[in-house]
């Protein structure tokens, strides 16, 4: 057996090979595609929609597109209602998933087992197709409405078509990365580090206030911001589920694009929601950096 | 885990709470499907069809614009999964293991695109690709579609790689292994599940992608998840829906299956940040 | 100035395997009483059934004459020191210690003065600002130590607390901890897998194995006077030789030796520092290897059906290997049915 000398930490990183650009060769092709269809777009979009060419062709630093945008009776009510679901979206992601993921960190057995499984589940069904089922359920004449005839209870309201149609089927969509990501962040407190708090005659909820919420912040507020990043712009489940007018930003920016045929004004409106998205974006990045520096 | 609750062996109760809700929230729904799909005739207000049958389905599958979108559906995957895994997996190693100048930077730049609010980005996108005139092409799509396999195909591989236990390499030096031998049949054995997982929802999550697919695919281009956007939109035939929603999900459900070891690891979560 | 009865607690999983079966102790007022055992033998599963961790599947534990049996952590009299200090990363060493008191709504003036009193106990006078990632090992068991005394708790409990420190580090704070303990005067139960420490530092023993007691006394009288085999390999060195008594003579391959017991089978324990050796040309023994520690020497004997005997002697360059030997044991246990029916 050869004895290892104390304190020699095997790199993870194969240093010996130098920093030869082998490694630059082999990612080149991922690297460049991350920047022409991801940065690049969002550079050109910003300024595309700044610096205008006019007419006679000449380019001039212009804001017009967004002068309109936050004049515009009807873009405003359009952003209006986003900002209100991503809200309120959120508020209902994290009041049914942090208990969801409390009870899976602190319990054990088939029930708790069958329980992960099913918050997981929604992760592998489509979008349409769960904006189908949510017709099929809570539509008119619909499953819901079918079960209160049964028992001679006035149809419901349906959801379908207002607001709340695209804010219920994005918590469903979204339940199970918030989960996940709150149980990874409490994964990180120690069974001891709660039963110390008990021993100390910390009740319940005294220990969920002072010491496991502290310790998960940082991933709450990451399963935050990937949900309103995922949430703001979003386009299917509105587009499916939610009323014509207003709409979220993600259905009037693909009508904008493509049925208006105002690439300015599309571009716009990406712009703008980059605008109100960036301190969840720079947070999100700055967290997983630090997460996988460790 | 410790059971921490005061519980004495009793009845679970949050536990039986989150169950119930769940299920019915959850499972409820897609069961309402299921037996849309294999009904011929439901109608208001009974709570069960009034008759059962697979007439639908072979109505379904019998046409032509089903067929053409299945099928470009799988032409379409396929080549972006191949493309990702041909781009992506070599460049996840060398991010994994060698060193070179700007290697995190590079890294994390990965990063940006969850940075930006989803779908903004995709409208982006496509104001370039009119410019390009990639809309309503196949390879315009198969870009969109391999930008969003991108993170996924790049960051699990590469904690795939980290994984392996450099001891278990050490030791195949040891008994004579090339490097290239040892990647051949130690290193690749070992990452390989987990990258074959990360491989699997990639290809289960393109064939689903929809907005991508919707905005630079239209009109040319009509992916089975464009197609039933058509379907619920047009208010076609119920059935034609709960058919095509079954199909559709099977892939998912075995996906399921298989990557269900991947997603338990931390590192997925840990992939997207928490 | 505390009491602990513990009667006859039993802890079943599912699927019926016992962790603790049927365990009584008494333990009085200021006594420290160390359980001792390999892993597997209950002792930590006993100690999170005193601290409320755990739920005995049957028994009761009184504390003071109060029922605590069903009572959960936070409302027991019991502070728990546990082995990964579990301290809170992002409290500091002030806030750690006062949290318990913040929680029982003392006045802001009152927590600062237990806290400062505790931590001159412990000696990290002046820590109060430190983050705990800055403190060493041995500081952080310190300030787990002083969490758990500032809140005066009845009953201290201390779950193999030293168990991640390196052996000098350990065996100073183990004197420490016994000062304080005796100094506050407070009742205290001690899991540990070594022997070293709870033969040092405890007033009791309990020896635990398979979730029952082996046995219950005080250090020099376990070590002296072991009640069972099992307690007699547990703790020191000794050698433990299975075999027969007939006609007044117990019997192993070549080694006899006079022993006024009853026929029939019996396990003969005897420590390696209690052989005398003599060489001779009728052997009991062979010498199988001389090893030499400067104080003393450790001789390895194989008896003729290869069953191994340590003795210690004073010379070891007397022997080597090959010689044949007498072996002499000045004093013995002899166990039958996991009982001792002699002893000299």
């Amino acid at each position: 057996m050869t004895e290892i000398a104390e304190g020699v930490v095997r790199p993870l990183i194969d240093n010996t090979a130098g920093r030869r650009p082998v490694g630059l060769l082999l990612v080149a092709i991922p690297v460049f595609l991350m920047i022409w269809l991801v940065i690049w777009p969002a550079i050109n979009a910003i300024g595309r929609t700044v610096w205008r060419t006019g007419a006679s062709g000449e380019t001039s630093f212009d804001l017009s597109s967004y002068g309109f945008f936050f004049s515009d009776r009807y873009s405003l009510d359009n952003l209006a209602v986003t900002l209100w679901t991503t809200m309120v979206c959120a508020i209902l992601l994290l009041v049914i998933c942090l208990p969801i993921a409390l009870y899976l960190r602190f319990s054990q057995g088939r029930l708790s087992a069958y329980v992960q499984a099913l918050a997981i589940f929604p992760m592998f069904v489509p979008s349409i197709i769960l904006a189908f089922a949510f017709i099929r359920v809570l539509g008119p004449n619909g499953m819901v409405d079918i079960l209160l005839n049964a028992v001679d209870l006035p149809k419901i309201r349906t959801p379908y078509l207002t607001p709340w149609g695209p804010v219920i089927g994005l918590v469903w969509d979204n339940i199970p990365l918030t989960v996940l990501i709150l149980l990874a962040g409490l994964g990180s407190v120690a069974n001891q580090s709660v039963e110390a708090a008990r021993d100390v005659g910390a009740n319940a909820l005294q220990v969920f206030w002072h010491i496991i919420l502290p310790r998960i912040s940082n991933s709450i507020l990451v399963a935050l911001s990937f949900s309103v990043l995922g949430i703001f712009s979003s386009f299917t489940l509105p587009y499916l589920l939610g009323p014509a007018s207003p709409e979220m930003l993600g259905p009037f920016m693909q009508r904008t694009l493509r049925e208006v045929q105002d690439p300015i004004g599309a571009m716009t409106q990406a712009v703008i929601a980059f605008g109100f998205c960036i301190a969840f974006g720079l947070f999100y990045v700055r967290s997983v950096a630090r997460n996988q520096g460790k | 885990m410790t059971t921490l609750t005061r519980a004495r062996a009793r009845m679970d109760w949050p536990g039986v709470f989150f169950a119930t809700l769940l299920t019915v929230a959850i499972v409820g729904p897609l069961l309402v499907v299921g037996t849309w799909a294999f009904t011929e005739v439901w109608r208001f207000p009974n709570v069960i069809p009034q008759q059962f049958g697979f007439r639908f389905w072979g109505q379904t599958l019998g046409r032509a614009d089903v067929w053409n979108a299945l099928m470009l559906s799988l032409r379409l995957t396929t080549v972006v999964t191949l493309l990702s895994a041909a781009i992506c997996l070599p460049a996840a190693y060398a991010f994994a293991r060698m060193s070179f100048p700007g290697r995190n930077l590079l890294f994390f730049s990965f990063l940006a695109g969850h940075a930006f609010p989803k779908f903004g980005l995709l409208v982006a996108i496509a104001a370039i690709f009119l410019q390009l005139n990639l809309i309503g092409t196949f390879w315009g799509v198969v870009l969109i579609q391999l930008v969003g396999t991108l993170m996924f195909m790049i960051w699990i591989p590469v904690a795939a790689f980290q994984a392996v236990d450099r001891r278990m390499e050490e030791a195949a030096r040891d008994v004579g292994a090339s490097p290239l031998r040892v990647f051949w049949s130690i290193t690749l054995p070992q990452a390989g599940p987990t990258i074959a997982a990360a491989v699997l929802l990639s290809f289960v999550g393109t064939f689903y992608e929809t907005e991508g697919a919707w905005l630079i695919g239209a009109p040319g281009i009509r992916t089975m998840p464009v197609l039933m956007i058509s379907y619920i939109n047009n208010q076609m035939v119920i059935q034609y829906g709960a058919v095509l929603s079954v199909l559709l999900w099977v892939p998912s459900f075995i996906a399921l299956m298989f990557a269900r070891r991947v997603i338990g690891g931390g590192a997925f979560a840990r992939g997207f940040g928490g | 100035m505390s009491v602990l009865h513990i009667r006859q607690v039993t802890k079943t999983y599912s699927g019926g395997t016992k962790a603790v079966d049927s365990f009584s102790l008494d333990v009085a007022d200021g006594e420290l009483v160390c359980l001792l055992g390999p892993s597997g033998s209950g002792k930590s599963t006993l100690l999170r059934m005193v601290g409320g961790f755990e739920q005995p599947t049957g028994g009761q534990i009184t504390i003071d004459g109060e029922d605590v049996t069903h009572l959960p952590p936070e409302r027991r009299p019991t502070g728990m020191v546990f082995q990964s200090h579990a301290l809170w990363s992002h409290m500091n060493v002030f806030k750690n210690l006062a949290f318990g008191l913040r929680l029982r709504r003392m006045p802001a003036a009152v927590i600062r003065e237990k806290v400062e009193a505790v931590l001159e106990l412990v000696g990290l006078s002046g820590y109060g600002e430190r983050a705990t990632g800055q403190l060493s090992g041995g500081q952080q068991q310190r300030v787990a130590l002083a969490r758990s005394l500032v809140l005066e708790p009845k009953i201290l409990l201390l779950d193999e607390p030293f168990a991640s420190l390196d052996q000098h580090l350990r065996e100073r704070l183990r004197e420490e901890v016994r000062d304080i303990q005796q100094r506050l005067g407070i009742t205290t139960l001690f899991v540990t897998h070594g022997q070293d420490e709870a033969l040092s530092m405890a007033d009791r023993i309990v020896v635990m194995a398979n979730g029952k007691t082996e046995q219950i006394d005080r250090p020099n009288v376990i070590y002296r006077e072991p009640q069972t085999p099992f307690v007699a390999g547990f703790i020191g060195t000794m050698n433990l030789i299975e075999g027969a008594v007939s006609d007044g003579n117990f019997m192993r391959a070549d080694f006899t030796l006079p022993l006024p017991v009853s026929d029939g089978p019996a396990i003969l324990a005897v420590r390696p520092e209690a052989i005398d050796l003599t060489i001779s040309e009728t052997p009991e023994a062979n010498v199988h290897r001389v090893t030499d520690y400067g104080t003393h020497g450790l001789v390895d004997l194989d008896l003729a059906d290869g069953t191994r005997i340590k003795s210690m002697v004073a010379h070891p360059d007397m022997f080597q290997t090959g010689q044949g030997v007498q072996i002499s044991p000045r004093a013995v246990t002899a166990y039958r049915d996991n009982r001792p029916i002699y002893r000299s």
